[in-house]
């Protein structure tokens, strides 16, 4: 049967015979990062991808549109949202076997819903001039009071930052967490304000010596063409991957699944597939600098520069089963 | 004569269709569990609170204090510029508020031109060495938003003072009584709090600039709790608390208006002759009428222009212009429905209906003080319903474009409804009995002596209406149909990730797409209000 699907798939991907050469995707990821891949994907397979791109609201437009949905496969930016749409029963079991091959397990749902397709670390940026090498080391550290006043980060309630600290109550539990966090709120440089790269231009600034980021950030500021003052804000700080002696740096995901109404599913499992293959990957790492997921296909020369480093093998389903704790806890922390 | 008729019987039903999605919220939020309560009344509730009251406090002061000085300068004093002024005060409502929001961080932020400039006068090495206000705060917040809402109050005070009989003032004369204070402000009292009510309820529902400049209002806390805590319901129930200030909004201004009903005595009006003034005074309203254009209009698009010229943003003209088209289309034909509605809604209101049918109507227009996302979550979750029920396609493409009309209904009707309902108000009740009287029916009543009374109220919503669709984000956002882009949506996939520069193109032709019909409203209004009839 696997096989069968397989093959269907192949005739579909490369052929061009399909009766509906279409795919409709909810994409929570925005366009200018993903489009390149879906052109990618019509050039080889003939198929066309209707994109839908909002950042909050699909998960309930796809509820309200029931067995009606459009909908095909739907993209998501971080592990919470996508166990949401699990949680809601709205995506697929997907038996690929090109997926299984290309996804490590602790990087996929373990019923096969949803599938990472990319990794992105979330880092401490730190001065240059101001903080020297070996001072701080595990996420913890950020509470310690020598930091008072030198750290800036974006709200706590951001996704990623909830994200950061579900993984820290998974490491410590809750009760050492809030103590991290309300001593991280004292150690702020301002009140948070602005995404990640706005903390790394403070620390250039001079606002804060550290700055908490997802890798990606690192790139677009290095390479940045258009906005060249970026280069330098990127020259002035250094990135530390935390918790390398004990339970790795923090990670989270973008990824994927196939709606569960989806009328043009073997289409979307293709593209999903598409998007886990090798040429898929290295575009993820050298477009976007995020970290492939498909272990085969080693990070881009510039990401492996920034360092390599040991990730922590926490499921991230935890991470959106923490979520909501998390959320309290910064809500009472005022982070 | 009954006030169960053929008139407000279906306007009532129409209401009642319009505010479903709201009703749609309000049951999630029935729905769902209220174990998250103590945790936000002890944590962050009375925090969002304040916030979101001192934030309307403050927008709502600027913009009344920005709005009726310049309006009444330039329809009562001769002085330079003040023909220019009259059409390009109302600029700044064609800037979304998250692009000002940009432009401003941009300007005033550390690495910006204005503390770059500072640091090489005056020496300074960096941010340790001197203070500057940051405008990532609730003043910021507080100064960009009116800049870009006092409009709202400016184009209908204004439209008020120049319909003013010209005998009050010259009685006000007679008595030595100061014009502004004895006749012009009482008298424009309805629109003035029409305009404010309009601000206030853009500010509480606001997510654009509170979300960048992180102040933590009830809005920003909706968000938290959905998305953080992946609670809908708990979203939902926050959002009942903006509703409720919303109904107290709407009940004070309704009551403000009832306590000054007035009609104009005379259909027949002379032109108003400029007051001539000093030069010293010249200067002082010149400067007055510039400073909110400069921080609503001149500021942010030299900003956007700015990053144009550098060859920042990416122009794409076909793209641009296709995109340019698909948005003045379709804000035109939501606008028109929308003035439609809002005049029979309002008429039937005051002249047809009791007062359980007043309140639907009423309630019909509370929309607009709900955050757009949320407001679209209620649609998406009615549109669903009805699709349980009668099997109506939210994905056909032209079931796209009726969905998105009928949201923004929902979310634009308060403006409609304000702005007409200013115009009623001054109708009186004489003419609409004489009409009567003489045995026309209430719909030629209605065409014949209501319509050419209130025409330039319908404009002038209809203007700010179709503007306010030209800028509207989360709504369009989420519910449009596959590959469909408006400019809003468009400056946004770039914008999203704070790279303005790259939209600034695109984001330009929303504020020129809003231009034209901005300076024809002006016009128009002049011109009818100059005409002797």
């Amino acid at each position: 049967m696997k096989l069968l699907t397989l093959l269907l798939i192949t005739i579909i991907g490369f052929t061009n015979i399909s009766i509906a050469k279409e795919v409709n995707v909810y994409s929570y990821r925005q366009p200018i990062l993903i489009d390149p891949f879906f052109e990618e994907f019509t050039k080889t397979t003939g198929i066309k991808v209707n994109v839908l791109h909002a950042k909050k609201g699909l998960l309930e437009r796809v509820v309200a549109e029931g067995a009606n949905t459009p909908a095909d496969l739907v993209l998501t930016v971080d592990i919470a949202r996508l166990s949401q749409f699990v949680q809601k029963d709205l995506l697929m079991e997907v038996n690929s076997v090109i997926l299984n091959k290309n996804i490590p397990p602790h990087l996929r749902d373990s019923n096969n819903k949803w599938f990472a397709l990319s990794k992105r670390a979330r880092i401490l940026a730190v001065s240059k001039d101001r903080v020297s090498n070996n001072s701080i080391k595990n996420i913890e550290d950020l509470a310690d009071p020598r930091w008072r006043g030198k750290i800036c980060t974006r709200p706590g309630s951001h996704d990623y930052n909830r994200s950061l600290l579900a993984s820290i109550i998974a490491a410590n539990g809750e009760e050492k967490a809030e103590e991290w966090a309300s001593n991280l709120v004292l150690n702020l440089a301002r009140k948070p304000e602005g995404n990640d790269r706005a903390q790394a231009k403070a620390v250039h600034e001079g606002v804060c010596d550290i700055a908490v980021m997802n890798t990606y950030y690192f790139g677009k500021m290095k390479f940045n063409e258009k906005n060249p003052e970026q280069k330098e804000w990127a020259k002035s700080i250094n990135l530390i991957f935390t918790n390398q002696d004990n339970r790795g740096n923090h990670i989270n995901v973008a990824g994927g699944g196939v709606v569960k109404y989806s009328k043009n599913k073997d289409n979307a499992i293709a593209l999903l597939e598409f998007l886990t293959q090798p040429e898929a990957q290295i575009l993820y790492s050298k477009m976007n600098y995020e970290y492939p997921v498909n272990p085969n296909v080693e990070p881009s020369e510039e990401l492996s520069s920034w360092g390599v480093f040991i990730e922590d093998q926490l499921p991230v389903e935890r991470l959106a089963e923490l979520a909501p704790t998390a959320q309290k806890i910064i809500d009472r922390v005022g982070w | 004569m009954s006030s169960w008729n053929i008139w407000s019987v279906p306007v009532g039903i129409i209401s009642l269709f319009i505010i479903s999605p709201v009703l749609a919220i309000f049951y999630s939020a029935l729905l769902g569990d209220t174990t998250l309560w103590p945790h936000l009344f002890s944590t962050v509730l009375p925090r969002y609170l304040v916030n979101t009251l001192l934030l309307m406090l403050g927008v709502g002061s600027l913009s009344l204090l920005f709005g009726i000085s310049t309006a009444w300068l330039v329809s009562r004093y001769e002085f330079p510029g003040r023909s220019i002024f009259e059409w390009a005060l109302l600029l700044p409502a064609a800037v979304p508020a998250y692009i000002i929001a940009y432009t401003y961080t941009d300007l005033l932020e550390y690495a910006g031109p204005v503390q770059g400039y500072l640091r090489e006068v005056f020496n300074w090495q960096n941010s340790q060495d001197y203070w500057f206000p940051n405008i990532r705060s609730m003043e910021g917040a507080i100064l960009v938003m009116s800049s870009v809402l006092y409009p709202y109050i400016y184009l209908l005070t204004r439209a008020s003072f120049i319909t003013l009989p010209i005998s009050y003032f010259q009685t006000s004369a007679i008595y030595g009584r100061k014009p502004f204070f004895a006749v012009a402000l009482p008298l424009a009292r309805p629109a003035i709090i029409a305009g404010l009510a309009l601000v206030l309820m853009e500010t509480i529902s606001d997510f654009g600039t509170v979300d960048y400049f992180a102040i933590e209002t009830l809005t920003l806390g909706v968000f938290n709790v959905w998305l953080g805590m992946n609670s809908l319901s708990g979203a939902a129930q926050i959002s009942s608390i903006l509703f409720f200030i919303v109904v107290i909004l709407l009940t004070l201004e309704l009551i403000a208006r009832r306590n000054q009903r007035f009609y104009e005595k005379h259909s027949r009006q002379e032109t108003i002759d400029l007051d001539k003034i000093s030069n010293y005074q010249k200067i002082l309203f010149f400067i007055t009428c510039l400073i909110p254009l400069i921080l609503g209009f001149i500021i942010p698009v030299s900003v956007l222009l700015n990053f144009v010229l550098k060859g920042y943003s990416v122009v794409n003209i076909s793209e641009v212009v296709d995109t340019a088209i698909t948005s003045i289309t379709i804000s035109f034909v939501a606008s028109t429905t929308i003035m439609l509605l809002s005049f029979l809604m309002v008429v039937v209101a005051t002249y047809k209906s009791n007062t359980f049918q007043k309140s639907l109507i009423f309630l019909a227009s509370c929309g607009y003080a709900f955050p757009g996302t949320i407001l679209a979550v209620g649609v998406v979750v009615f549109v669903g319903w009805l699709n349980e029920i009668f099997y109506f396609h939210i994905n056909y493409f032209i079931g796209g474009f009726i969905v998105l009309i009928f949201a923004y209904t929902l979310r634009f009707l308060a403006i409609g409804n304000g702005s007409i309902r200013s115009g009623i108000m001054r109708i009186n009740p004489n003419l609409i009995d004489a009409s009567r009287t003489m045995g026309r029916s209430f719909l030629t009543t209605m065409k014949k002596v209501i319509l050419p009374l209130t025409y330039t109220n319908i404009l002038v919503g209809g203007i700010l209406v179709f503007v306010d669709i030209l800028k509207e984000l989360p709504i369009t956002l989420l519910l449009r149909p596959f590959n469909f882009e408006t400019l809003a949506t468009y400056v946004y996939q770039y914008a999203s990730d704070e790279m303005l520069e790259e939209s600034s193109f695109a984001a330009l032709i929303i504020v020129v797409a809003g231009l034209g019909p901005v300076i024809f409203l002006s016009r128009t209004i002049k011109k009818y209000s100059n005409k002797t009839n």
